[in-house]
């Protein structure tokens, strides 16, 4: 133990005299640290924009006038989505979501004004921010300052002389490995205090916070230990290197690009044009309200009647209009529950079919870890979107049955005509106030910490692979020194 | 010709070489294919389209020509557009995942209808596309860094330099002839399997020329830094961590730095307002009187002020001019919303003078069509058809023509915008001058070293 401490104080030391090596330290931890700043900046202004501009759409609903409930149907609501805590660590999937829905009557709408597609083509190299630098930049300087660590050595001969004077290879690697995680450490500081910040001061919850610097901690270790296994198997320094690049550009680059093609591949989306015309069809053959004599539309007037023991339309205690609304608002609804589920559950198994690749690339399991962690990842977007549609459709059919209750049915059947009727169609705007706001719910910690575990255990598997490897590394240097 | 015969020769025998540049044609070949599996299915899309869209007008037709109301016509149904890849979009996909390239429109206010997104996994967009343009711009720099950073320097280190300068007599012409070999090489590893997916997209020759030239610029540029890094007569490994260095930074760190930079320099938050405000002034119609609305309508359609003028509380001439004028009362929000996205693409083509990766991604693009200002163009055409959609709705609704089963046919049909691919000269003449740059600055620190 103390032997490795003797080899890890020794690398660093010598780490530090040698001023590419720190230079290169020390850029990469301010780059971790002007990432974290100009991400917390850019979320924090993100914020404030999307809760004004919530603000806003809550109060223009608010401040509509006495209208017929329907004009408020299709005058609709907004729905934005709100930041999450964690996403200046990791933006995740944010820019290529909408964030701002329009909700209203008979329609689903998309989620729009998403970040990617109103930037230029560099949002593509890659986001600012400390999930790049850990996940991507950090590894790679691992791998600059660690190929040679345990490889140079043995070029020199040191290795040699340092096992025959009894030195264990094992506390060798161990020592040189600990001063590889001390330069992993200073490269992340500014990143993980902005965790804990975020954690324990700001907008984050602190599981999420410990869970992402676990996993992250956990990472970073992996390329630790695979850096310095990698040197002691290479015969020479620069085939250390090489293979060490080789394998970060295939781990970090390369398997997160090519996952989502072979994905894609699996599990095809639909258009959202094919959507809305398959729905206008599943529609036509439920039911078309616009036909008189229509089988379904003339089965749920006859439960109508029956329900209220009436005979005929006139004589409802309500107004007929509203209750069509309602039942169709209902039918739609199913459908545009049905379709979204569908295309979710097509993106899903794409997404398992991505992580299915974090068996190779570590960096897809703390990809994976890290955007759960942050609320950034399509389960985030999913929850969105279905909480603004349950909202939405609530929205509306309070709406169609203020419009079954609040006005007459013959001056609903007359307002398209007569302006008399027209004044008396309009409810009073208190309703309008009396309607519920938009108030995304967030999944329980448990829940965040329950979908993130297993890319945390893949992360430890990778460790105690990493391991292994570094054992074997070890072994074979007491025997070549034997 | 017979020393670069011979090494032409020698350079086969490299096993680590031959396995490198084979490394690099499959993934060009795997990029390409990538690219051209979705360039098809984006193509099949379009295809598909037609008829199911067909199929729904004849639905609405059935029941609108029922009363014949022209209103009901405008008010349901649906028309396609569609923003077909462009002969060379597989090479360099772009912006095309993000925005949709079918759009279906109707003739009521164009801007809560433009901004529509398109069905997509959002965690499969993060990482980028593997296409064509990630493999030549990432990783063919890590591939020349591979074969050029130990070309002296290793020759030194295996102790053979001396004697193989003194063998070949003139020591720059091996090194040219390696140089030559190594580069010609690579280029192959990417040109072939390039050139193939041209021939099955049929991508137009000038195009395919132009992306040669790419290629060959942009290795260009890598082989000189190679070359400066290694005259400073360091170890093989100094020279590979200084050119995976300038690589990291070049083509992950400075885009993202210049990303952030852009983004902040131009803020775009008129798309969400205009949104809000679109809205708010379609609907406050019902609550105004409706001449103030006509009176509106008028001043931008003067030729419809002659008709019957609206009584009662409803009539479809109203409410498709209220629509009318709820995208008049942002078309200046909605302008600089457009323009605000071309001046980020701008900003990012200025970065792309300075830094070659960023160049030759938005060259690729540009070429490709596939960048935002592509994006823009179909935005565009997209807004003139609507435009066409309304002037041929609105006489049937002003003067109250029936609209019956032949006039669905009658509609205007989606004209696609034609292929805007265009010669991207200036990032091209931006790559060969830091090329230049970057070449001459090191002849001169190299003159300098040896005075």
């Amino acid at each position: 133990m103390s032997a490795a401490l003797a080899v890890a104080r020794n690398e660093l030391r010598h780490l530090a005299r040698s001023r590419v090596a720190l230079t290169a330290v020390i850029l990469v931890a301010l780059l971790s640290l002007a990432a974290g700043l100009t991400s917390s900046a850019y979320q924090a202004e993100q914020a404030g924009l999307r809760a004004r501009l919530q603000n806003e759409a809550n109060a223009d609903f608010e401040a509509q006038p006495d209208r017929h409930p329907h004009r408020v149907v299709h005058y609709g609501h907004f729905a934005v989505r709100p930041a999450s805590g964690l996403a200046a660590i990791d933006p995740g999937v944010e820019a290529f979501t909408g964030n701002m829905i329009f909700l209203e009557g008979h329609r689903q709408n998309s989620a729009n004004f998403g970040d990617a597609r109103q930037s230029s083509l560099l949002v593509r190299f890659g986001q600012l921010a400390p999930a790049l630098v850990l996940q991507v930049v950090a590894p790679l300087l691992l791998v600059f300052i660690g190929a040679g660590m345990v490889a140079s050595e043995r070029e020199r001969g040191t290795l040699r002389q340092a096992l025959l004077a009894g030195a264990s290879a094992r506390g060798i690697l161990a020592g040189k490995a600990t001063a590889l995680g001390v330069a992993a450490l200073a490269i992340a500081a500014p990143a993980f205090m902005l965790l804990g910040w975020l954690g324990l001061i700001g907008p984050a919850r602190t599981s999420a916070a410990l869970l992402s610097a676990t996993g992250y901690a956990a990472y970073l270790a992996v390329w630790v230990v695979v850096v310095v296994a990698v040197s002691a198997l290479a015969t020479r320094s620069r085939s250390a290197l090489i293979a060490l690049v080789a394998i970060w550009t295939v781990g970090a680059l390369l398997l997160p690009r090519l996952a989502p093609e072979g994905a894609a591949a699996l599990r095809p989306l639909p258009t959202r044009i094919e959507t809305d015309i398959a729905i206008q069809r599943d529609l036509r053959a439920m039911g078309d309200s616009h036909d008189p004599d229509d089988p379904y539309f003339a089965a749920f007037k006859r439960r109508t009647l029956a329900q209220y023991g009436v005979a005929r339309v006139e004589d409802l205690p309500l107004n007929y209009r509203g209750l069509l609304a309602v039942e169709g608002e209902k039918l739609t609804s199913g459908l545009f529950d049905r379709y979204a589920d569908e295309a979710f559950a097509a993106m899903e198994s794409q997404s398992l079919a991505m992580d299915a690749l974090s068996a190779l690339s570590p960096t897809i399991a703390i990809r994976r870890l890290s955007m759960t962690a942050a609320e950034t990842d399509l389960a985030s977007y999913r929850r969105f979107l279905e909480q603004s549609e349950a909202y939405r459709y609530d929205l509306v059919q309070r709406l169609n049955w203020l419009q079954a209750q609040a006005v007459t049915a013959a001056d609903d059947a007359a307002k398209g005509s007569d302006d008399g009727a027209e004044a008396r169609s309009r409810i009073s705007a208190d309703h309008w106030r009396d309607m519920p706001r938009f108030t995304p719910v967030r999944p329980t910690e448990a829940a965040v910490v329950a979908r993130a575990a297993p890319a945390l255990a893949t992360l430890l598997a990778w460790l105690a692979a990493a391991l292994l490897l570094a054992n074997l590394a070890a072994q074979r240097l007491s025997r070549s020194a034997a | 010709m017979n020393d670069l015969i011979r090494e032409a020769r020698l350079f086969l025998g490299l096993r680590s070489a031959l396995v490198a540049i084979l490394g690099l044609f499959l993934l060009a070949s795997a990029g390409v294919g990538a690219g051209l599996l979705e360039a098809q299915r984006q193509a099949d899309v379009i295809r598909r389209i037609g008829p199911q869209q067909a199929g729904d007008v004849q639905a609405i037709s059935d029941w609108v020509s029922r009363d014949k109301d022209a209103g009901n016509a405008a008010y349901y149904t649906f028309h396609a557009t569609w923003d077909p890849p462009s002969d060379l979009a597989f090479a360099a996909l772009g912006a095309r995942d993000v925005a949709p390239y079918v759009l279906r429109v109707r003739a009521l206010g164009l801007e809560a209808q433009l901004y529509e997104g398109e069905i997509g996994n959002p965690e499969a967009l993060l990482p980028g596309r593997f296409d064509f343009a990630f493999v030549l711009v990432y990783l063919a720099p890590l591939f020349a860094i591979l074969l050029f950073h130990d070309l002296r320097s290793g020759e030194r280190e295996a102790g053979r330099l001396r004697s193989l300068e003194a063998a070949v007599g003139d020591g720059r012409r091996l090194w040219s002839c390696r140089v030559a070999i190594r580069m010609a090489a690579l280029s192959l590893a990417l040109a072939l399997p390039f050139l193939t997916g041209a021939a099955v997209a049929g991508t137009a020759a000038w195009k395919a020329a132009s992306v040669l030239v790419l290629i060959v610029g942009y290795l260009a540029f890598w082989t000189v830094l190679c070359l400066v890094i290694g005259r400073a007569a360091r170890g093989s490994l100094a020279n590979a961590m200084t050119l995976a260095v300038t690589w990291l930074v070049l083509t992950i760190l400075a885009p993202a730095v210049g990303h952030v930079a852009i983004n902040s320099a131009v803020p775009l938050r008129q798309g969400m307002e205009l949104s809000l405000l679109q809205r708010s002034a379609v609907h406050r119609a019902w609550d105004i009187p409706k001449d103030q609305t006509m009176r509106a309508f008028f001043a931008t359609h003067p030729e419809w002020a002659a008709t019957a003028p609206v009584t009662g509380p409803f009539h479809w001439k109203w409410y498709f001019a209220f629509h009318q004028v709820g995208d008049q009362s942002v078309a200046g929000l909605a302008r600089t919303y457009h323009d605000g996205i071309l001046e980020r693409a701008a900003w990012s083509e200025r970065l792309g003078h300075l830094l070659p990766g960023v160049g030759v991604q938005l060259a690729l693009h540009r070429l490709a069509d596939t960048d935002p200002a592509a994006q823009m163009a179909y935005q565009d055409q997209v807004r003139d058809f609507h435009s066409r959609l309304r002037r041929f709705y609105y006489p049937y609704i002003f003067n109250e023509t029936p609209f019956d089963v032949g006039d669905f046919a009658k509609a205007p049909a989606f004209q696609p915008r034609a292929d805007g691919g265009r010669w991207p000269g200036s990032l091209v003449a931006g790559l060969l001058l830091v090329t230049l740059a970057v070449g001459s600055a090191g002849l001169a620190r190299g003159r300098r070293r040896s005075a």
